[in-house]
C-alpha cells in the first residue's frame, strides 16, 4: 500500500478549556477527493487549518507523504489552500495572483506566466488574466483562487466550503467542475462542506465529523445507505426513526415509506398504522407528515414522500387513517448508544 | 462609515434647521475670512499690514524668500517634520499590527498608551519632556524636539494606518505563506500594500501637524534651533511688515497642496475616519 497523502495521528487542538478537534485519525488517500462533512462548529476548518500549517495542534501528529509536518510553517508544506472568501490578493491581477506561488518559488519569469496561463486554462479564465480580482464575479473569484492554488503544483489542494459563496446553480456547476479538475491533473483534495448532497456527489471518501471527532468515515455508497448513528443518519437525511421492538432502531428516509390504504397487505415490510397530519404540496410530490405507533407502543412523528405518480391509492389528506409501509431493504439500522439531546461540543 | 453618515446627518441637519445652518456658515466665515485677510494683505505694494492693501505686488514674498531667518527655519521645520513623520510611521506601523494581529494580552492599554498624546495637552508634554530629556539627561535640543513631535504624531500614525489594517481580510497574509511567502515576504509582497494608502495619508498628515505645531516647538526652542512657525511668531512680536503675511501665505498654499494630495490618494473621509474610529 502507498503511504497516504496526509495523515492525521490523535491530533487535537484545545483553545483554553475548549476541545474543538478531539483525538482525531485520519488518513488522506492519494489521486482522490476527500470531504469533511458536519454541522458548524464541529472543527471541520480548525482540522484543514492543521493539516495546511496555519494552526500548531495542542497533541498529535500529522505526515505529509509520509514525513512529519506537525511543526513545518505553511510557506515549506506546499499545499494548495483556497479560503473560503478567496483571500486574492486585491492589488495583484489575475494573472499575477495566480503567478504569486510559482513566483515565491523563485521561478524564473517566462515559465512562471506559463504556469499561471495553463492553471487559467485549467478553471476557463485565461482570458481574464489582466483584470484585477474586484472585476470579477464570485464564481470568476473562486476560480482564480482555484488556480491559484494549484499554480503552486500542490502536494494536497485544501478547499474551505469552497461553493458556500455561490449561488445554487453554480454551486451544482463548480461541484462537477471540481470533480473535473481533480480527474484531469490526479490531484489529492480535501473539501471541507456542511452539504451532504455536496459530499454525496463529490467524494471518493467522506470523513462525518461531529463535536471535534470523527462519527463515520467511508465511500458514500457505503456510508449513504448505512449511517452508523441517529447523528449521522440524521445529517444525511434521514428523517423517521423507528423502534423495531427487538432492541432494534432504524432509519428511514421520506421517499422510502408508503403511504397506502388500511387494508394493503405488508408483504414483508414493516407496517405501522398512522394518521394524516399533515399534507404539503411540493411540485414533484407531496409532503406527508404522520401521527404513528411503533412496535414498542410510542408515538412517532413520519414524513413520507407521496408521489402521486407512482404511487399506489388514493392522494392522503390530513385526517385519513392509512398504513405506513417500509420495505425492510431500505431500514437503515443504528448502532443504539443514544445520542446526548444537546450536544455537549466535547468540553472537557 | 459612521463618518460619513454622520457628514451626512449633519447636512441635513443645516438644511432642515435654519439656526443651526446658519452658526455652521458663521463657524467657517470666523475661521477662513481672517485667513483671507492675511493672503490679501501679502500681496500689498505698501510697507504695511492694512485691509486693504495698497495695489498689488510680489515684493513682500521675495523679501520673505530671501530673508534668513525664515530661510533657515524653513529647512529646519522640513527636516524636523519629514524626521519625526519617518520615526512615527517606523514606531507606528508595528505597534498597528501588534493591536490589530498580534496575540498579545491588554491589548486595549497597548492602544490607549499609543494614543494618549491626542489627549494630554501639548504643553504638559512638552513640559515634561523639556525637564526629563533636556535638563536631566542632557539630550539636544534637536534630538529633543524630534522626540516631541514623534510623540505629537504617533496617534495619527497608528490610527490612520490602522483603519486601513482594519480592512485587509487576515486571510490575505495567510494565504501568501501557503503560496510559499515567508512571514517576511508576505507582510512585504502583501500587507505592505495594503497599507499604502494608509501610509500615505499618515505620512502627510504627520508632516503638517508637524511642521505647523507651536506649543512643542515653542517650547523646546533654542537660539540655534527654531521652526519656523515659532520664528514668525516672534517677528509678528518685533515688527509687524506684510513680510509675515507673505510667508504664511506660502505656508498655507503648501498645506492645501498637501491637502488635496492627500484627497486625491485616500480621501478625507478615510483619513479622519480613521482618527475618530
Ligand atoms: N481561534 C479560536 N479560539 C477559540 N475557539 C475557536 C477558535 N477557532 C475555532 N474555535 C471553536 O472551535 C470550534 C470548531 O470551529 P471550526 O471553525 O473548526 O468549525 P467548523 O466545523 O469549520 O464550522 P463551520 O461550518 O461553521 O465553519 C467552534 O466551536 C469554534 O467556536
Ligand atoms: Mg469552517
Amino acid at each position: 500500500m502507498t503511504t497516504p497523502a496526509a495523515e492525521l495521528i490523535g491530533v487535537s487542538q484545545r483553545f483554553g478549556s475548549f476541545t474543538a478537534v478531539d483525538a482525531i485519525d485520519l488518513q488522506i488517500p492519494r489521486g482522490r477527493l476527500t470531504t469533511l462533512l458536519g454541522p458548524s462548529g464541529c472543527g471541520k476548518t480548525t482540522t484543514l487549518r492543521m493539516l495546511a500549517g496555519y494552526s500548531a495542534p495542542t497533541s498529535g501528529r500529522i505526515l505529509i507523504e509520509g514525513d512529519d509536518a506537525t511543526r513545518t510553517p505553511p510557506e515549506k508544506r506546499n499545499l494548495g489552500m483556497v479560503f473560503q472568501s478567496y483571500a486574492l490578493f486585491p492589488h495583484l491581477t489575475v494573472a499575477d495572483n495566480v503567478a504569486y506561488g510559482p513566483k515565491m518559488r523563485r521561478v524564473p519569469a517566462p515559465e512562471r506566466r506559463l504556469r499561471a496561463n495553463e492553471a487559467l486554462e485549467l478553471v476557463g479564465l485565461a482570458h481574464l488574466a489582466d483584470r484585477k480580482p474586484k472585476q470579477l464575479s464570485g464564481g470568476q473569484q473562486q476560480r482564480v483562487a482555484l488556480a491559484r492554488a494549484i499554480a503552486i503544483r500542490p502536494r494536497l489542494l485544501l478547499l474551505d466550503e469552497p461553493l458556500s459563496n455561490l449561488d445554487a446553480r453554480l454551486r451544482v456547476q463548480m461541484r462537477a467542475e471540481i470533480r473535473r479538475i481533480q480527474s484531469e491533473t490526479g490531484l489529492t483534495i480535501v473539501l471541507v462542506t456542511h452539504d451532504q448532497d455536496e459530499a454525496l456527489e463529490m467524494s471518493d471518501e467522506m470523513v462525518l465529523m461531529r463535536s471535534g471527532k470523527i462519527v463515520q468515515s467511508g465511500a458514500p455508497r457505503d456510508v449513504f445507505p448505512a449511517p452508523a448513528d441517529r447523528f449521522v443518519a440524521e445529517f444525511l437525511g434521514y428523517e423517521n426513526f423507528l423502534a423495531l421492538g427487538d432492541g432494534r432502531q432504524a432509519a428511514v428516509r421520506p421517499e422510502h415509506l408508503r403511504v397506502v390504504p388500511l387494508d394493503t397487505p405488508a408483504d414483508g415490510a414493516v407496517a405501522l398504522d398512522a394518521v394524516v397530519r399533515d399534507v404539503a404540496y411540493r411540485g414533484v410530490d407531496l409532503l406527508v407528515t404522520l401521527d404513528a405507533t411503533d412496535a414498542t407502543g410510542a408515538a412517532v412523528r413520519l414524513l413520507a414522500d407521496h408521489r402521486a405518480d407512482t404511487a399506489t391509492g388514493p392522494t392522503p389528506s390530513a385526517g385519513d387513517r392509512v398504513r405506513i409501509l417500509a420495505p425492510e431493504a431500505r431500514l437503515a439500522l443504528l448502532d443504539p448508544t443514544p445520542i446526548p439531546a444537546t450536544p455537549t461540543e466535547g468540553i472537557s | 462609515m459612521s463618518q460619513v453618515l454622520s457628514q451626512a446627518g449633519k447636512r441635513s441637519l443645516r438644511l432642515r434647521h435654519p439656526v443651526a445652518g446658519t452658526l455652521a456658515v458663521a463657524g467657517y466665515v470666523v475661521m477662513i475670512v481672517p485667513i483671507l485677510f492675511v493672503v490679501a494683505t501679502s500681496f500689498t505694494a505698501g510697507s504695511t499690514l492694512r485691509f486693504p492693501p495698497d495695489g498689488f505686488s510680489l515684493r513682500w514674498f521675495a523679501e520673505a524668500a530671501a530673508y534668513t531667518p525664515f530661510v533657515e527655519a524653513l529647512v529646519s521645520s522640513l527636516q524636523l517634520a519629514v524626521l519625526a513623520t519617518g520615526l512615527a510611521l517606523l514606531l507606528g506601523v508595528p505597534v498597528t499590527l501588534a493591536i490589530h494581529r498580534g496575540r498579545i494580552p491588554g491589548k486595549e492599554l497597548l492602544e490607549g498608551l499609543f494614543l494618549s498624546p491626542l489627549v494630554v495637552p501639548e504643553l504638559v508634554v512638552g513640559l515634561a519632556l523639556y525637564q526629563q530629556l533636556m535638563i536631566g539627561l542632557g539630550l539636544n535640543n534637536f534630538s529633543t524636539l524630534l522626540l516631541g513631535h514623534t510623540a505629537l504624531l504617533l496617534p495619527y500614525a497608528v490610527r490612520v494606518t490602522g483603519a486601513s489594517l482594519a480592512l485587509a481580510d487576515p486571510a490575505l497574509e495567510e494565504a501568501a505563506r501557503g503560496l510559499g511567502a515567508s512571514p517576511l515576504r508576505a507582510f512585504v509582497t502583501v500587507t505592505l500594500p495594503m497599507l499604502r494608502p494608509g501610509l500615505i495619508s499618515a505620512g502627510l498628515l504627520g508632516f503638517v501637524t508637524s511642521f505647523n505645531n507651536v506649543p512643542l516647538s515653542l517650547l523646546l526652542q533654542t537660539r540655534d534651533f527654531r521652526t519656523l512657525p515659532v520664528t514668525m511668531l516672534d517677528y509678528v512680536q518685533q515688527s509687524y511688515d506684510p513680510m509675515v503675511a507673505a510667508a504664511s501665505t506660502i505656508v498655507l498654499a503648501a498645506t492645501v497642496v498637501v491637502a488635496v494630495v492627500a484627497e486625491r490618494t485616500v480621501g478625507f473621509a478615510k483619513i479622519f475616519g480613521g482618527i475618530n474610529r
